[in-house]
C-alpha cells in the first residue's frame, strides 16, 4: 500500500509539471494605448539650438507630430500639420519632433516647406521609444494637465487634426 | 536512531529546497520534474517518519520532533506547490522607455530610458507601478517579492546603434520586424544557429539610405573560436550583414562595441552590452517557509530538553 501511495504521488506530481515558457515578449499596442497615461517628456535640442520638451509646455494643448525627412506620409502631412499651427497659434502648441536625424537635416526640410511651428531633434529617438510609435508619422495629443489625450498613427488630414484636438481643447479649458 | 536522523537531515533538505525558489530565484530547476521528484519523496519520507513517531515507534524523542516534521512539511508542500501548481517563470522584454502590462501582478512595468552609456553599463533598472500600493524599484541584481510572486531582473546581451550616412548625418534607425519600431536599441530576440553556435540576432533598417542591416551578437568567447584577426577578443561584437530594400547584399563586417565601421554607404557604432528583461517566477508564501522553519527549530530545540521536562 505504501508503494502504491509514493507511486501515486509520482505520477500526480509530474502530471501537473508544464514546461518553462522560454520567454515572452512585452509592449504596447502603438500610440493609441497611451489615452490618459502621463505624457513622457525629454530634453532635446530644436533645429535653433535652443533645448525644449513636451513638460515645457505643460498647461497648454499639445499636438505632438513623430516626423521624418525620408518618410513619404510624413512629408505630405507637413502642409496641413503647418496650417492647423497657424489657425490655432495661442491655442495649441504644435511640436514637430523629428526621429533620428540631424539637426542641419531637418532644419533644411524645415525651411523649404516653411514650417514654422517648432522642430525638436531627437536622434536618439527618445520619444518614438516612449510613444510605441509603430509606424510614421505619428501624433499624440497631450492635454493640459500633462496626460495623453489620443495617439494617432498615420497621417492626418486638416479636418481629422482639428477633431482630434477638439475635445482636448473642450475638456481642459481653463 | 539512525532513522530518525535520516528523517531529520531529509526535512531539513526539504525546507532547504523550498527555502531556495526564494533565496535563488534565477534558476529553471524548480519547475523541472526532477526537482518535484526530490521534494515529493522528501516528503513522503518526512511523512513516514511522522506516521510511525505519532504511533510510539521512536519513544518520546520522537513524538516531540513531531513538530520538526510538521515544519518541514508545511514548508516543501508550499514549495511543490509553487514549483509545480504556480504560473511558469515568465520574462517579459520591452523595449526602453516603454510601459508594459503585467496582468499577473496587477503592475505595469516601466522600462528604463537607456542610451548608449546605460546599455554599455547594463545600469538601466525597471519600475513597477502597482495600484493602491508603492512602486518596486528593481535594479539588476535585486529580487523581490511583489504579492505571490517573486520578481527579478535578467540581463539580455542588448546593443544601442547609431548609423551616419557618408557625409556625418545622423540617421533613422528603425526595426520593422519588432513592435519597437523607432528604437535604436536592439535586444536581439530572435536566434540563430552557426555551425556549433546559436547566435542571438536582430534587424534594423535606415530607411533614409535603403539599407538594411542584420546584426549577429558574438561574445568574446565566440568571437575567439572565429580567429578574426582584427577583434578585439576581450569585447563583444555585432557581426553586421547588410542588404538594400530588394534584399540584394552589400557587405558584412565585424562590429566591435564602441568602434565606428563603414559598410555600405553607412556608418555605424554598436554600443554592446545589456538592457533587463522582466521575470516574474511563483514563490512558496513567505508565511509558509518562515512558519515550517520555526516549526522545525521548536520541534529540535524541544527534543533536546530532558525527557522529564
Amino acid at each position: 500500500m505504501p508503494r502504491f501511495l509514493v507511486i501515486a504521488a509520482v505520477l500526480f506530481l509530474s502530471a501537473c509539471y508544464n514546461a518553462p515558457d522560454a520567454g515572452r515578449s512585452g509592449g504596447g499596442s502603438g500610440p493609441a494605448s497611451l489615452a490618459g497615461a502621463p505624457a513622457q517628456s525629454f530634453d532635446v535640442p530644436r533645429t535653433d539650438g535652443r533645448i525644449d520638451s513636451l513638460a515645457r509646455h505643460r498647461g497648454q494643448v499639445v499636438l505632438m507630430n513623430l516626423w521624418t525627412t525620408w518618410c513619404p506620409p510624413c512629408r505630405d502631412e507637413m502642409p496641413a500639420l503647418q496650417r492647423f499651427a497657424r489657425e490655432n497659434a495661442g491655442k495649441v502648441v504644435v511640436l514637430g519632433i523629428d526621429q533620428g536625424e540631424s539637426a542641419s537635416t531637418a532644419l533644411a526640410f524645415a525651411k523649404e516647406r516653411g514650417v514654422t511651428f517648432p522642430i525638436l531633434v531627437d536622434e536618439q529617438q527618445q520619444y518614438g521609444r516612449a510613444y510605441e510609435g509603430i509606424g510614421l508619422p505619428t501624433s499624440v495629443v497631450v492635454g493640459r494637465d500633462g496626460h495623453v489625450v489620443k495617439g494617432i498613427d498615420g497621417a492626418m488630414t486638416l479636418e481629422q487634426m482639428r477633431a482630434v484636438v477638439a475635445p482636448a481643447l473642450a475638456r481642459s479649458a481653463p | 536512531m539512525g532513522a530518525r536522523i535520516a528523517a531529520l537531515v531529509v526535512a531539513a533538505l526539504v525546507i532547504a529546497l523550498a527555502a531556495a525558489q526564494d533565496l535563488y530565484p534565477r534558476t529553471p530547476l524548480y519547475h523541472t520534474w526532477q526537482y518535484a521528484l526530490a521534494v515529493a519523496i522528501g516528503l513522503v519520507v518526512t511523512f513516514a517518519y511522522a506516521n510511525g513517531a505519532r504511533r510510539g515507534a521512536d519513544g518520546v524523542l520522537g513524538k516531540r520532533l513531531l513538530l520538526a516534521m510538521a515544519g518541514a512539511m508545511v514548508a516543501g508542500v508550499a514549495g511543490l506547490a509553487s514549483g509545480l501548481l504556480g504560473p511558469d517563470t515568465t520574462t517579459i522584454v520591452g523595449t526602453p522607455g516603454t510601459v508594459v502590462p503585467v496582468p499577473a501582478l496587477g503592475a505595469a512595468a516601466f522600462f528604463g530610458a537607456a542610451d548608449a552609456d546605460a546599455i554599455a553599463r547594463a545600469s538601466a533598472g525597471v519600475i513597477l507601478r502597482r495600484k493602491n500600493a508603492g512602486d518596486v524599484v528593481l535594479g539588476p541584481p535585486a529580487h523581490r517579492v511583489v504579492g505571490e510572486s517573486l520578481v527579478y531582473l535578467e540581463a539580455r546581451p542588448a546593443a544601442y546603434v547609431d548609423v551616419y550616412d557618408e557625409r556625418g548625418a545622423h540617421l533613422t534607425v528603425t526595426q520593422p520586424t519588432n513592435t519597437s519600431f523607432l528604437s535604436p536599441v536592439l535586444l536581439f530576440r530572435q536566434r540563430q544557429r552557426i555551425g556549433a553556435l546559436d547566435v542571438p540576432f536582430d534587424t534594423f533598417a535606415t530607411p533614409a539610405r535603403h539599407r538594411v542591416v542584420r546584426a549577429l551578437y558574438f561574445t568574446p568567447s565566440d568571437l575567439a573560436q572565429f580567429n578574426h584577426a582584427s577583434a578585439d577578443m576581450k569585447r563583444p561584437g555585432v557581426v553586421l550583414t547588410v542588404a538594400d530594400d530588394a534584399g540584394k547584399p552589400l557587405g558584412i563586417t565585424l562590429a566591435v562595441t564602441g568602434q565606428d565601421v563603414s559598410i555600405a554607404g553607412l556608418r555605424v557604432r554598436a554600443t554592446i552590452g545589456a538592457y533587463p528583461a522582466l521575470a516574474v517566477a511563483a514563490a512558496p508564501p513567505t508565511w509558509a517557509l518562515v512558519a515550517g522553519v520555526v516549526l522545525f527549530v521548536l520541534g529540535l530545540a524541544w527534543s533536546a530538553l530532558p525527557q522529564g521536562s
